[in-house]
């Protein structure tokens, strides 16, 4: 379970990122944030992952305060979370079979049990024949699939993703929609960033509104 | 999952050295110069104690009697010897007997001590000390109460040449480190510059092992073993170097320096110089990648 409590964030004064947002996201809910841009979804993911630290607030994940967890120990955190990046981050000079793997190489998984894992993501993003490529040589859309292939590796009890299907056609964000779906009805909780309408009419199980940093409204359909 | 690491590791550092090859390489260069210049010292240093170590091994003093000595002033001196606490061993050496020695040794001059009416060479007692580690200090009172002993004419002792070359073996020591100390924490600083600059080439990949629960150790143990590989390749070369400069400084100089080419004449280094050369560089390395890694993930 994923509960924040009054977030505040500032970046710089005076104005807010995010101000006074209260959620809670239950175990295995498909969760959707959505807003205009500058709403604050992307800074809300990211102080979930605690890439960056709230203003004022709390931020409970599993029953743990996240932001009371030492630097040295987050990694233990960020191991139960699977993240995709609005801009992918994907290593170029990197295969693709190594970007997936990256996960599993941290966690000291076994060569031959880290094959089938990275295998068996790519083979969900439609992407195993493309392992030995480098991502510079695969389209938008690709690298995005590899980015959530790199996201779901491991099995995370978390996936956080942001704006993971913003470069994609109609057809591939479904895909990708109905991945992420497919993870979240294995147990995973799924929290994402999207501005798409017909995406979160079609799959939204949870829809959190954002305006300017503010707690517009929660739905549960 | 230990051994799963490791082979990460392994690859990772690999390829960090062939990736950034040049600043490597360049770093490696400036390592190996450094520790050459304290390897020369080293070596000059261990010379001139080798040098101080032969004298002292045949520390003798000898008193050179009169011609015309009487044989109660001679048995005056004996007896003085034999009462003195640092004398380990009289021998008394005739001139004849001297002078065959001197011919056993240069038996080219023969001729020209035919040539001689009369015996050139003085009979002498050569004196071996009690302890080798007696200051020169220690024992001028003995040896300047023997050289006014009546029946003695000289007296020579290679005490003070022993501590002479000690003291200049450790003044090259001395300077060596000083010298080196200076260049070797140079190298410090340029390789804890050339790892920083691998991590900032690094940053996005150290972001994301971040992102995906890599720990602190898990990030730096490649750039750590890469900066102990950088040092003590350096010690390695540095100490190939110095055997090539060895080899090649006394063909250079030819024999004309007569005597002063034992001084010359290098000698390599020990196998513990040896290895603590190179382990220096390693620790150099270590310390230099881990401070510039540490700022990095401390930012």
């Amino acid at each position: 379970m994923i509960e924040l409590y009054h977030i505040w964030k500032q970046y710089q004064k005076p104005d807010w990122a995010l101000k006074d947002v209260t959620i809670k996201v239950n175990q295995g809910d498909f969760c959707f944030v959505t807003g205009p841009s500058g709403s604050g979804k992307s800074t809300l993911l990211k102080i979930i992952f605690r890439e960056i630290f709230p203003t004022h607030g709390q931020i409970v994940v599993d029953g743990r305060n996240i932001l009371r967890i030492s630097d040295h120990k987050i990694y233990r955190l960020r191991r139960t979370m699977g993240i995709v990046f609005q801009d992918f981050r994907l290593l170029f000079h990197k295969r693709v079979f190594d970007n997936v793997a990256v996960v599993l190489q941290v966690l000291g998984y076994p060569r031959k049990e880290l094959r089938r894992r990275v295998f068996n993501a790519l083979r969900m993003v439609n992407l195993h024949q493309k392992m030995w490529e480098y991502p510079s040589h695969l389209s938008y859309g690709e690298q995005q699939r590899v980015a959530i292939a790199r996201a779901v590796v491991n099995n995370p009890n978390i996936i956080l993703a942001d704006e993971p299907t913003g470069n994609l056609d109609t057809e591939l964000a479904y895909e990708i929609m109905s991945l992420f779906s497919e993870i979240n009805k294995k147990g995973a909780t799924v929290i994402i960033c999207t501005h798409d309408r017909e995406l979160i009419r079609h799959f939204g199980e949870k829809i959190v509104f954002l305006y300017k940093g503010k707690l517009l409204r929660e739905e549960n359909i | 999952m230990i051994p799963q690491k490791f082979k990460h590791f392994q690859r990772e550092t690999l390829n960090n050295l062939w990736q950034f090859r040049a600043r490597n390489v360049f770093s490696v260069t400036i390592i190996c110069l450094s520790f050459l210049i304290v390897g020369i010292f080293v070596s000059l240093s261990n010379n001139l104690q080798y040098a101080a170590q032969q004298l002292s091994q045949d520390m003798a003093v000898v008193f050179f009697l009169n011609k015309d000595i009487s044989p109660i002033d001679r048995e005056t001196i004996t007896k003085e010897l034999e009462k003195s606490p640092f004398v380990q061993k009289t021998q008394f050496v005739s001139s004849e007997e001297a002078m065959e020695k001197f011919l056993i040794k240069f038996p080219d001059l023969k001729g020209i001590v035919d040539n001689l009416k009369l015996n050139p060479f003085p009979s002498s007692y050569e004196i071996s000390l009690r302890e080798k580690d007696l200051t020169y200090e220690e024992t001028q009172p003995f040896i300047d109460k023997m050289r006014g002993m009546k029946g003695i004419e000289d007296v020579q002792f290679n005490k003070d040449w022993v501590e002479k070359m000690q003291s200049l073996s450790r003044l090259a020591r001395a300077v060596g480190f000083f010298l080196g100390g200076i260049l070797v924490l140079a190298s410090f600083f340029i390789v804890s510059n050339v790892i920083k600059l691998n991590v900032i080439a690094r940053k996005d990949e150290i972001e994301i092992l971040r992102f995906v629960g890599g720990t602190n150790i898990f990030i730096r143990i490649p750039f750590l073993t890469e900066g102990t590989i950088l040092g003590a390749l350096g010690g390695i070369l540095s100490l190939l170097l110095l055997f090539v400069v060895i080899k090649l400084f006394p063909v250079y100089l030819g024999s004309s320096l007569g005597v002063l080419n034992e001084l010359i004449n290098f000698r390599y280094l020990t196998f513990s110089q040896s290895f603590a050369l190179i382990f220096s560089g390693a620790v150099i390395g270590l310390f230099g990648s881990l401070s510039s890694i540490a700022k990095f993930l401390k930012s």
